[in-house]
């Protein structure tokens, strides 16, 4: 008889029960650690702009399976743990969106299964919406919509003509208009004499100008 | 471009109108368009006045009074009343009718609003522009502010008080292709 042969006999019972038993230590382990650490502790002592800029977030995000990665996550445990507010608040935004083709990557996320597993109305309860607006340059973003086009292809505009309707105004602003585009012509034709560029109708009085600034 | 409601199409906007000329100084065309509403009106209502005071004459005497252009106190009364027209409404909000229907505003050189005493001078110093044979206006070509003499020696400033850009809005919303539509309820026959 082979003497390693009741040794190995041994280790094929006990080895199931020890690799059972590893696997409970690890776990346990595991939640230890998650339960001890402060996420948000953590998140307040890095630098997420610094990590953001030395990240090429196009090549990241092409890399990963976004759409397997957020099947697995529990979103809303990972969200109750998280002060969304102080996250924010260190996170220059305006930089790493500039950086992201939203476009691109908007086109690989299923929307409608992120939004099922979130609790939205949590989220958002959560945050400070005021304090984030007020980081918002709402200008720029009101400069880069095309409100003719808005007007002309919406119902929006309907409502406008709804609610300045009236032959009176119709025709002060034909009137008013028309001679504006005369003005225009006469002071470029004069601007065209005078060898002077012509960049529009100067003013205003600087008492209007601090008027519309304030 | 296709009409709301089946409107008629006005003229398209000009393309000056995709700016707001709010509170820039007013040009020629328009200044000289005010007056010239302002001169109807004032006109009209004189003549107005005159006919009324023949028609009261006529009753109360029995003899018409015949008003004639070339009558002293006529040009006087005439005088008398453009002066009192554009010093009151210039004092009051710095826009007489005509400065209303073409959308221009009299303001202060530093862009206040015009007083009375101001408005009176302004009112007084209007001839002057006209007596040196007009060049009083050239200011409002050639000038950075596009002030005539008469503005000048009032310290004041014509504007644009209206909203080109706001016009062009409620112009396209008003003959532009509406939306399209969802099919809606079927209706019930008849």
């Amino acid at each position: 008889m082979d003497p390693l042969a009741r040794l190995r006999a041994v280790r094929e019972r006990l080895a199931p029960q020890m690799e059972a038993t590893a696997q409970a230590i690890a776990e346990r382990v595991i939640t230890l650690v998650v339960d001890a650490v402060d996420l948000n502790a953590v998140l307040a002592r890095v630098d997420l702009n610094a990590v953001l800029r030395r990240v090429n977030v196009e090549e990241e995000i092409d890399r990963i399976q976004i759409n397997e990665v957020l099947a697995r996550v529990d979103l809303n445990a990972l969200l109750a743990q998280v002060d969304l507010n102080a996250v924010l608040r260190q996170v220059d935004l305006e930089e790493p969106i500039d950086r992201v083709d939203l476009n691109g990557l908007l086109d690989r996320v299923d929307v409608n299964q992120i939004v099922q597993q979130v609790d939205v109305n949590e989220m958002i309860a959560k945050v400070d919406l005021d304090a984030v607006l007020d980081r918002v340059d709402m200008n720029a973003i009101a400069q880069r919509i095309d409100v003719e086009a808005l007007v002309e292809h919406t119902d929006l505009g309907a409502v406008i003509a709804r609610s300045s309707s009236g032959i009176a105004s119709d025709m002060f602003d034909a009137v008013r208009t028309r001679t504006v585009g005369i003005d225009e012509a006469i002071a470029r034709w004069v601007a065209r004499l005078r060898r002077r560029p012509y960049t529009g109708p100067p003013g205003p009085p600087a008492g209007l100008r601090a008027v519309a600034r304030s | 471009m296709t009409a709301r409601g089946g409107e008629a199409i006005p003229v398209k906007p000009p393309a000056a109108a995709r700016d707001s000329f709010q509170g820039h100084y007013a040009g020629f065309a328009s200044r000289f368009a005010a007056f010239v509403a302002d001169l109807v009106v004032l006109t009209g209502v004189f003549m107005l006045v005159l006919a009324a005071i023949n028609f009261a004459a006529s009753i109360l005497t029995g003899k018409s009074i015949d008003f004639n252009r070339s009558d002293t106190w006529v040009v006087i009364g005439y005088l008398a009343w453009g002066f009192v027209y554009f010093a009151h409404f210039w004092g009051l909000n710095g826009r007489t009718a005509g400065g209303a229907l073409f959308g221009v505003q009299v303001l202060t050189d530093d862009g206040g609003d015009v007083s009375g005493r101001r408005a009176i001078g302004r009112t007084l110093a209007f001839p002057l522009s006209f007596l040196i044979l007009g060049l009083g206006f050239l200011g409002i070509l050639l000038g950075d502010q596009r002030r005539a003499l008469h503005d000048v020696l009032a310290g004041t400033v014509v504007v644009y008080s209206w909203d080109a850009r706001a016009a062009r809005l409620r112009f396209l919303s008003r003959y532009s292709s509406p939306a399209p539509r969802l099919p809606g309820p079927p209706q019930p026959p008849g």
